[in-house]
């Protein structure tokens, strides 16, 4: 069968790097094929190169539509061509509805008045294609990531794209959802429109792909039929060893109580409705408390609120360190020994334009003072030492964090909150869209961490990740708490009842 | 923080060698020292300004009230030294003291009450404009008594004697180059990229060449002028605020990403407030000397000149949505805008064609960085 779209020998190179090397890959029609790599292996360039980001020209190599020599000047090109990518920062306006953003930029037209008629009209065939239930006059704004995913994919296909091409589609989703959009996929598989998946998600890549191609150090290292091989296969292909251990969690000693919460009722604005009601919980030096959930069940509002980040206090004591804490701001929380990794690196976590350094130390300037100025010197070593320790992957300090991949940028996120030398760290979903290797290390400083006494709250949405890494569970369902679960306690089944707010009696 | 200059900076220095020959060819007074003096009065008083709404453009806000509070600040001084005799240096302290007050509250209203600092310094540029003519009476209000002077008047009329001028120009010179080579060698022993030596070499020789071309140009007239002194003084205050200070690096993480900078432990409304806070010291010590220039308090004292600082920053390559910016640059924004004013006034261009083309080169200005910003 020939390839629907083929690249050959492709080389990419930037000022110092060559990002991709003879790279070769080929898509068939009809076909889901995953593509699979650590952070840095490529992946996304070679996206931007097939979707056009990259124009002709700036590469070495060739790439292939339907058997003809594709060479696409700009991203509408690509589109015009029938391929679309589905970005993880998704390109939706919340301020209009569901109909006009899928019709943005090729409204249809009477005359030179917009058919507002068929707009609707063929909004509601669009979102009926891709399994959504929803009025076509729905604002974006009001509707879950899941859904927005969707919204985007029937976008895609409203431009009659024979190629999808999924970013990291699955990070933000919770476990439904995820369902949904593979049933999606294999659906539109059916109809002949082929698909390429990138995921760091095996589990997702296994029940859908056909064919995956490990991506190496911006080498193709293979590409292997899915139902002729298997995880380990696959990891050993991406990190280029073996991993024996995926959850490497040293058992802790716990020590004193460094932080606990008690009937903790708290809503986003003062009169405004109650979003976690009655929460309580203790966190001991040494421990990793991993908190679940799904989303919107209101973790990552317990930890903004706690770090003086989110919402008003409606009852309840919390106690730090022994002492009562209430934090107005996160200047006071940082104060107090509390640090904060953020979910979302990008809107929470980093300046994007600014260097490696300038983000490393921004939490810390205040005590890497010496009289009013900043201690260029001490603030340098202290830069370089996280740097070198946490293995971030860039030419020097003064690489702007906007241009590096996903993994090293989580690095530099936590690489500011350890600096602030905090008693209590909060990482929320400190693995989210990073690759095997770097959730490795990620997990490695969490026992470091705990090794030197301090105490860790861990927000994932990977149940595998929760039971692997914490000490003892809390699942959050709908702004409470839905069960607490100590290690030996902790199943699959029971978590996820318990996320879901029903109780699992004992087996 | 990087040291060296970018392409950016050197574009700016290739328009204003162009601006500059095309009015010495064009009005050979141009280059007469008299008039370089004057030239230097009028760019301090613009960079000074400029770059004071640096500050508050940094962190993403902008301040459309400066050129009224010009006004303001210079009459309010005005009229109790002239009509109510207090001494000038009291006067100017409340001068002052009055700008800080207004200024850290109009920076409280925009954070604490998060009304976007476009509105609330527009209703600044509006009651300081009402203000100032109040306190002048809508009349002329001499900065002194006739024929005499105070230190007030002295602002603008005071020039360091020749000598002196010297002096100073060659212990500028050499704090620069201890300086750069102090920088140099803790950057290489951090294992960061440092220029070529012969580059440094180059640019410190350039720098000499223009320090000593200035001095001696000035000095054929009077020496240098005061406010050329106080924009030294502003300059490396604001340079070293911003560079070497926690507060100046907050100021780049809120005009980067302000809900980042605020997860980060950045105090941003008190950053904020302390930026307008500052700039309202900027804006009293522009009133006076602006005002002191003139003579007098009059009604137009200070018009438009929110907006010649803001081009001067824009031109300097400061991004209006925050996080860019810098001195240098700044000061450079100021010189093609002084420039462009002075060479237009000896050529006794039309006030109408003296607007468009401030205009045109602003726009110009910002299409070239955006040009250079893509490569």
């Amino acid at each position: 069968m020939p390839a629907l779209l083929e690249a050959r020998s492709i080389t990419k190179r930037f000022p110092g790097v060559t990002a991709l090397r003879e790279v070769s890959f080929d898509l068939r029609p009809g076909e889901i094929h995953a593509l699979c790599g650590e952070n840095g292996a490529g992946k996304s360039t070679l996206i931007k190169l097939l979707s056009g980001l990259h124009s002709h020209g700036s590469y070495e190599g060739e790439l292939f539509f339907d058997g003809a020599p594709a060479q696409f000047a700009s991203i509408a090109d690509a589109q015009h061509t029938g391929l679309a990518v589905i970005y993880q920062e998704l390109a939706l306006v919340d301020e209009l509805t569901v109909a006009e953003n899928l019709f943005l930029g090729c409204e249809p037209r009477r005359g030179v008045l917009i058919d507002w008629d068929r707009i609707w009209r063929d909004g509601r065939a669009l979102l009926a294609r891709v399994g959504l239930d929803l009025a076509p006059d729905t604002l974006v704004g009001d509707l879950g990531v899941g859904s927005k995913q969707l919204v985007e994919i029937a976008k895609a296909l409203s431009k009659n794209a024979r190629i999808l091409i999924l970013d990291e589609p699955t990070a933000a989703l919770a476990e439904r959802e995820v369902d949904t959009l593979l049933e999606l996929l294999r659906d539109l598989r059916r109809r002949g429109i082929a698909c390429i998946y990138i995921s760091h998600k095996l589990d997702e890549v296994f029940a859908v792909a056909d064919r995956i191609t490990v991506l190496r150090d911006g080498a193709t290292i293979t590409t292997l039929q899915s139902s002729a091989t298997n995880k380990n296969e696959v990891i050993r292909a991406m990190v280029g060893r073996e991993i024996t251990e995926l959850f490497p969690r040293h058992t802790s000693h716990p020590g004193e109580v460094l932080l606990s919460v008690d009937d903790l009722c708290a809503a986003a604005v003062k009169g405004g409705p109650a979003r976690l009601h009655h929460i309580s919980f203790e966190l001991r030096a040494g421990e990793v408390l991993g908190i679940g959930g799904l989303m919107g069940a209101g973790r990552t509002e317990l930890l903004m609120h706690l770090f003086g980040a989110w919402g008003v206090r409606l009852n309840g004591h919390v106690q730090l360190g022994g002492r009562p804490f209430e934090a107005a701001s996160p200047v006071a929380a940082l104060a107090a020994g509390l640090v904060l990794a953020s979910e979302d690196r990008k809107r929470y976590g980093l300046i994007l334009a600014e260097s490696i350094g300038f983000n490393l130390s921004l939490s810390s300037l205040t005590r890497l003072r010496r009289g009013a100025l900043i201690d260029e010197e001490r603030e340098a070593h202290a830069n370089q030492g996280l740097f070198s320790s946490l293995q971030v992957k860039a030419p020097s300090l003064e690489t702007a964090v906007g241009t590096l991949s996903g993994g090293n940028q989580q690095k530099v996120v936590l690489g500011k909150a350890l600096m602030t030398e905090p008693r209590v760290v909060f990482l929320d979903e400190p693995t989210r869209g990073i690759d095997v290797g770097a959730k490795l290390e990620v997990y490695t400083l969490v026992n470091e961490l705990t090794a030197q006494g301090k105490a860790v709250v861990l927000v994932s949405s990977e149940l595998p990740e929760l039971l692997g890494m914490s000490d003892r569970i809390l699942m959050l369902h709908d702004g409470r708490v839905g069960g607490a679960f100590t290690k030996p306690e902790a199943t699959p089944e029971r978590l996820l009842a318990a996320a879901m707010g029903r109780t699992l009696t004992a087996a | 923080m990087k040291t060296k200059l970018t392409l950016r900076d050197f574009s700016l220095l290739f328009s204003l060698l162009v601006i500059g020959t095309f009015f010495a060819l064009a009005a050979p007074q141009f280059l007469s020292s008299r008039n370089l003096s004057m030239l230097a009065v009028e760019l301090a008083i613009t960079a000074t300004l400029a770059l004071g709404m640096l500050l508050v453009i940094l962190p993403g806000h902008i301040d459309l009230s400066v050129g009224s509070g010009v006004g303001l600040m210079g009459g309010i001084a005005s009229v109790l030294i002239f009509n109510h005799h207090w001494p000038a240096g009291a006067a100017i302290a409340v001068s002052v003291t009055v700008a800080l007050l207004l200024w850290m509250a109009m920076g409280s209203l925009i954070v604490r009450q998060r009304i976007p600092a476009f509105i609330i310094t527009l209703g600044g540029l509006l009651i300081f404009k009402g203000a100032f003519w109040l306190v002048i009476g809508s009349r002329t209000i001499p900065v002194v008594a006739g024929g005499q002077s105070n230190l007030y008047s002295l602002l603008t009329t005071f020039y360091l004697p020749p000598v002196a001028s010297g002096g100073l120009v060659a212990l500028v010179f050499a704090g620069l180059v201890l300086l750069n080579l102090r920088a140099r060698r803790r950057r290489s022993a951090l294992g960061f990229a440092v220029d070529d030596a012969e580059i440094a070499f180059l640019k410190l020789f350039l720098t000499a060449q223009g320090l000593l071309l200035f001095v001696l140009t000035v000095n054929q007239f009077r020496g240098i002028p005061l406010p050329v002194v106080i924009l030294g003084c502003v300059a490396l205050v604001i340079q070293v605020i911003t560079r070497h200070t926690p507060f100046g690096r907050h100021l780049y993480a809120i005009g980067g990403n302000e809900e980042a900078a605020f997860v980060s432990g950045v105090p941003v409304q008190r950053t904020v407030i302390g930026a307008f806070t500052l700039l309202g010291g900027i804006v009293a010590v522009t009133g006076l000397m602006q005002t002191a220039y003139a003579g007098a308090s009059t009604t137009t004292v200070g018009d438009s000149m929110e907006l010649d600082a803001i081009a001067a920053c824009v031109i300097g390559g400061t991004s209006l949505r925050g996080g860019r910016g810098s001195v240098l640059g700044v000061i450079f924004g100021a010189l093609i805008m002084a420039c462009l004013l002075n060479g237009m006034t000896l050529l006794a261009v039309a006030p109408e064609m003296k607007f468009i083309v401030r205009g045109v080169v602003l726009t110009l200005a910002v299409w070239m960085d955006v040009k250079l910003a893509k490569r």
